[in-house]
């Protein structure tokens, strides 16, 4: 069955018509095309299609997409400005090394954002809290943990982004 | 991996609720947080023509601290349960056992109370993709005649996974499930079939509502194993419920072990050891440590992951270890 839904999405306000068993990881990647979000497993298990709703990072593979009507939306693709300047998180992984093949960058990325924008000072056990549902298989996730924490310094400095 | 197709029903109140259910019985499902519900049906274990949403029900969403005991409501998040002082207070073994459940993103929005004591039971043969079990012989919970875990074994002996249901057995806690016409509590120890297929003794126009935990004056603990520490099932898991007088002695002791058999396991011959005896009697909880385990083994089949014999040793480690905490 088809149903209407309206949300924001990165700063815009979307209406969409949807069917009822479409995920939200469905909608974004294979309706609107916004394959930042990547589908790992699918079940829960592996993070890589977290994204941030209603301020909170929810896996967007177990989230029906006709749950998110009037809710705020956040994913990858919002955080770099227009103009092509990363967000402070995602400089602060390619500076860091926190980044190999790239897959589950996106979801700790909106994990790391839903953890600073609430706890700007997360010291390094939050930051392991709130990654646990996160999974890496390349760099072993110390420099993981070492980039966000990086990021803490450079987003004082700097708010770029959509997102902020 | 694609939900197969479904009607999307949004009740706006808890009989709404109960009139649907009534109406399409086992043809639907409910929907609180989805994190059991909706793997299973990518898996293509089932395929509910309706699902019915709690997502409107805010009144199913609450921690009532009163006078005799902690009222939990059906939709409650996990990470509400884990910030709830009453509930660190009167029933550390609950706190504990959400402290565990999937990770922060399952917790503070998807994870409910209600969902993870009526998630499904599991079993390493069973949940797999429709591929996987295409190649092979349907096995009882998917509607077969055949247990891959135990060789001819008349039944389902797919496990029950749960930490909050293991946790809230050992405290004691009832449940309130709601039908169209009537309302009934049961304690949970008193929940379960002895049936892998249908764990829960409750009937498809059933709504669980609320969990109660009554106060005592004892102390509580869980512990679990787990391969990883977030998001994994536990592979073995023990809670414990102990009090006791001003002497230090022991009045009253429940050990519950999960993940080792159909239903968390309510052990009483092992609690047994304890009473009388010393709070502070370590040897006492290694007796009752052993009897756990001896009892849980005869309950526990090779089915999630990891050794028999691994899971059943490891039953007398986290026992000791529970009863060590308080």
């Amino acid at each position: 069955m088809a149903t209407k839904i309206s949300f924001i999405l990165n700063g815009d306000k979307i209406s969409y018509e949807i069917k009822d068993h479409w995920t939200l990881s469905y909608l974004l990647r294979e309706e609107m095309g916004l394959i930042g979000t990547k589908e790992g497993c699918g079940n829960g298990e592996c993070g890589a299609c977290t994204v941030i709703v209603d301020k909170l990072a929810v896996n967007s593979c177990l989230y029906l997409a006709i749950d998110i009507d009037d809710k705020i939306v956040e994913t990858i693709e919002g955080l770099a400005s227009t103009d092509g300047t990363l967000h402070p998180l995602q400089q602060s992984f390619v500076d860091n090394g926190g980044i190999q093949c790239g897959f589950c960058s996106p979801g700790m990325i909106m994990s790391s954002k839903a953890l600073l924008d609430e706890n700007p000072d997360a010291d390094r056990e939050e930051i392991k809290h709130a990654l646990a549902g996160n999974i890496c298989r390349c760099t072993g996730y110390i420099q993981i943990f070492e980039s966000v924490e990086a990021a803490k310094e450079l987003a004082v400095e700097d708010k770029g982004g959509k997102n902020g | 991996m694609r939900l197969p197709g479904f009607e999307y029903l949004n009740p706006q109140n808890l009989d709404q609720t109960l009139d649907m259910l009534a109406e399409h019985k086992d043809e639907a499902k409910i929907l609180a947080g989805g994190t059991d519900l909706l793997v299973r049906m990518k898996k293509g274990l089932l395929a509910p023509k309706y699902i019915i949403s709690l997502k409107a029900l805010d009144s199913l969403s609450y921690i009532k601290d009163e006078s005799d005991c902690i009222k939990i409501g059906t939709r409650t998040p996990i990470a509400d349960i884990i910030a709830s002082k009453p509930v660190q207070k009167h029933a550390r073994a609950l706190f504990q056992a959400c402290e565990k459940i999937g990770a922060v993103s399952i917790q503070h929005y998807k994870g409910t109370i209600g969902g993870n004591i009526l998630q499904n039971n599991r079993c390493h043969h069973y949940n797999q993709s429709d591929f996987y079990r295409s190649g092979r012989q349907a096995c009882h919970k998917d509607g077969g005649k055949i247990c891959y875990a135990r060789e001819e074994a008349d039944r389902c002996n797919s496990t029950c996974q749960s930490d909050g249901a293991t946790a809230l057995m050992a405290l004691g806690a009832g449940l309130t499930l709601a039908g169209k016409d009537n309302k009934r509590e049961v304690e949970l120890a008193n929940f379960y079939t002895t049936d892998g297929i249908m764990p829960f003794a409750m009937e498809s126009q059933e709504l669980l509502t609320e969990i109660s935990i009554p106060k005592t004056n004892g102390e509580s603990a869980y512990k679990r194993l787990a391969y990883r520490s977030a998001i994994d099932y536990p592979i073995v898991c023990a809670g414990v419920l102990l009090e006791s007088d001003n002497s230090d002695k022991i009045v009253r002791a429940r050990i519950v072990v999960g993940a080792m058999g159909r239903a968390p396991l309510l052990l009483a011959n092992a609690a047994s050891k304890l009473k009388g005896k010393d709070m502070n009697d370590q040897a006492t909880f290694k007796d009752a440590a052993t009897a756990a385990m001896s009892s849980a083994a005869a309950f526990a089949v090779h089915n999630v992951g990891s050794t028999l014999e691994y899971r059943c040793a490891m039953v007398e480690e986290m026992v000791l270890q529970a009863l060590k905490e308080i």
